[in-house]
């Protein structure tokens, strides 16, 4: 598949840009101070890990969000329009993501100026609005398929985004 | 020029786009559906953006977020290649009213010679030849059955929105008139969203010719010689060549500065194909006017010399064609065949699956255009084109053994996977294709006869 690749993959410079701007979306978004913030621009990969704070579990506990930066043309693998999504299930708890539903960009509020769907932190129910995608004009809501808590904001408001690229990370609702 | 283009399309086509773009030093972005995301030319593209899922509804026919991702990615200019929405007049529109090169004629043009009613009014306006038939769109079954007196039967009921050989239908008596019209105003209610009909006569055996031409901006319009496309399944074609064989150079000049001077007529910029039937008596009718480039043009370039694809995009970047008439020389003779992932002995249903060995053809004037490979999974969402064996040589007999030589070559296997090879092999050893005499009901009647054996 690579024989009708002649060229090499053009230098890009902007994937460590990418990933700084989306993990200050990241901070920017989150309501807590981080425990730990980990950037790695050739495998472009994005952790941050915010200390526990839920009563009643462990305090050794934490939620880590792992993530890929925004997909496109800066993507170290041309072959691979959408970053692939990172395994579920890291840790002790379930991850999942929500994705962008069509290609567009993405915002985070209802309108410029307001609050945003959600902020990291925020409890979200199946069909719960957490953004929307805009194309030409058309507002596309992005909603969450399950329930769960929002664990980080991975594209920036107003951001262009690929059909498919993780919006939002979130970690799986436990259970009553 | 553009320094980018963006490319809404898939299969071969995206990758046979891609290549000439990199030969003119142009960036390609693929705007792509997520069953194409591992495919060839997503990889061969210099940058891609998947646009939507797998149903092309939300990725290759949607208009919005294909030009959304055209801005995104910084391209001056669209290529739709064919079929999805290279005829479709709005997208050309809201890629003018956004500042982006839709490579093709103008959308105001488009949607004239789209309906194939007005196309075949404009056609007779600039001195065309066409079949006797109803002025415009019937507007009923009535007015139909009137037209039909007056032309005599048989006839064709067509789509006035129709093209690619789908939405029409014969009437071989007047009683059936009213019950196939109802029929074929639902089919293209439903393929075309458009239940506007028109009807022609119908004539039996006959030869399906097509003129390739390309006019720019400055008023050159030229024509690149005529193309067979008789070999068809229920007018799907499967086989096509240039020169069309057994016709007298006067003839095909004819035809070729007939098609040339309605485009010019027209004021048609980029590469466009008038579709003519040709009777037993050699008498030439207009059918339609195809405002893309076509699956069949690389039969034409290999005996022009000319890259078509680079054509519409100099025309399109408002340079001009690259030769005028004189300049044209047809040399050889040239020969495509459409392998598709179809399986013959189930009606040529569709046959999906993962290809797990693929084996292309080469040697000496061979050209393989395709997106296939090891692994690839051929979607079931799509149409079934897996590749285009293409053959030059100095004449037809040559030509036909090369092509025997290139399908035999030919290795594609895997679960699920059926190529027509094997069919069009047979196609290639009948007599009446070999001698050149074949019309369009040839493929069907070895089909009917087959079907016969078999019982």
């Amino acid at each position: 598949m690579n024989d009708s690749q002649p060229d090499p993959p053009a230098p890009r410079p902007s994937a460590l840009d990418s990933l700084c701007r989306s993990a200050l979306a990241l901070l920017d978004s989150a309501s807590r101070t981080p425990s730990r913030l980990r950037l790695e621009s050739d495998g472009s990969s994005v952790e941050i890990e915010w200390p526990a704070q839920e009563p009643g579990r462990s305090g050794t506990t934490s939620q880590t969000a792992a993530m890929l930066p925004p997909g496109g043309p800066s993507e170290p693998q041309p072959a691979a329009g959408v970053p692939a999504e990172p395994a579920e299930g890291q840790g002790d708890a379930a991850e999942f993501y929500v994705h962008a539903p069509t290609l567009g960009t993405f915002y985070r509020s209802p309108e410029p100026g307001s609050a945003p769907f959600v902020q990291v932190g925020d409890l979200v129910e199946a069909g719960k609005q957490v953004g929307i995608v805009e194309v030409m004009k058309l507002m596309t809501p992005v909603e969450a398929d399950r329930p769960g808590r929002v664990a980080a904001i991975l594209v920036a408001d107003a951001a262009p985004v690929e059909h498919g690229q993780p919006l939002i990370a979130c970690v799986s609702h436990p259970q009553p | 020029m553009f320094s980018k283009i963006l490319i809404a399309n898939r299969g071969e086509i995206a990758l046979r786009i891609a290549r000439t773009c990199r030969e003119l030093g142009i960036r390609t972005v693929i705007a792509h559906s997520a069953a194409d995301k591992d495919s060839l030319p997503v990889a061969y593209a210099d940058e891609s953006l998947q646009v939507g899922p797998a149903a092309p509804r939300r990725s290759y026919l949607n208009s919005a977020a294909i030009v959304e991702a055209a801005l995104q990615a910084g391209a001056q200019a669209i290529h739709p290649g064919y079929g999805f929405l290279s005829e479709d007049p709005d997208f050309a529109e809201i890629c003018e009213a956004n500042g982006i090169a839709f490579i093709g004629p103008c959308a105001s043009l488009m949607a004239r010679l789209g309906d194939k009613a007005e196309a075949r009014k404009m056609a007779a306006e600039a001195g065309l030849p066409v079949l006797p038939g109803s002025p415009a769109a019937t507007r009923g079954a009535d007015e139909a059955l009137q037209a039909a007196d007056e032309v005599g039967y048989p006839v064709m009921i067509k789509a006035a929105a129709g093209g690619g050989g789908r939405g029409m239908a014969i009437v071989r008596r007047r009683q059936d008139l009213p019950s196939v019209y109802a029929r074929t105003q639902a089919d293209a209610q439903a393929i075309f969203g458009d239940p506007r009909l028109y009807l022609e006569r119908y004539l039996e055996r006959t030869r399906h010719l097509e003129v390739q031409v390309i006019g720019d901006s400055f008023g050159n319009t030229v024509h690149l010689g005529v193309r067979d496309c008789s070999v068809q399944r229920r007018r799907q074609k499967l086989i096509e060549e240039s020169p069309a064989p057994g016709i007298p150079a006067p003839l095909a000049e004819r035809m070729g500065k007939a098609a040339a001077d309605a485009a010019r007529y027209v004021g048609y910029t980029g590469a466009g194909t008038y579709e003519f039937l040709l009777d037993s008596d050699h008498q030439f009718y207009f059918i339609e006017v195809n405002c893309r480039i076509q699956v069949e043009h690389p039969v034409t370039e290999m005996v022009t010399g000319l890259d078509l694809v680079r054509e519409q995009i100099l025309i399109a970047a408002g340079r001009p064609a690259s030769l005028t008439q004189p300049d044209v020389q047809i040399r050889g003779v040239s020969m495509e065949c459409r392998v598709n992932a179809e399986d013959p002995a189930r009606d040529f249903a569709p046959a999906p699956g993962t290809i797990a060995e693929f084996a292309v053809p080469g040697g000496p004037f061979t050209r393989i255009e395709t997106h296939g490979r090891v692994g690839l999974v051929v979607p079931p969402y799509y149409d079934s084109l897996l590749a285009k064996a293409v053959v030059w040589a100095p004449d037809r007999d040559q030509a036909i053994a090369r092509m025997e030589r290139v399908l035999g070559e030919f290795l594609v296997r895997g679960p699920g996977i059926t190529t027509t090879t094997g069919f069009l092999r047979q196609v290639l050893a009948n007599p009446l294709f070999l001698a050149g005499a074949h019309t369009t009901a040839m493929v069907d009647q070895m089909l009917d006869k087959q079907a016969t054996v078999g019982q």
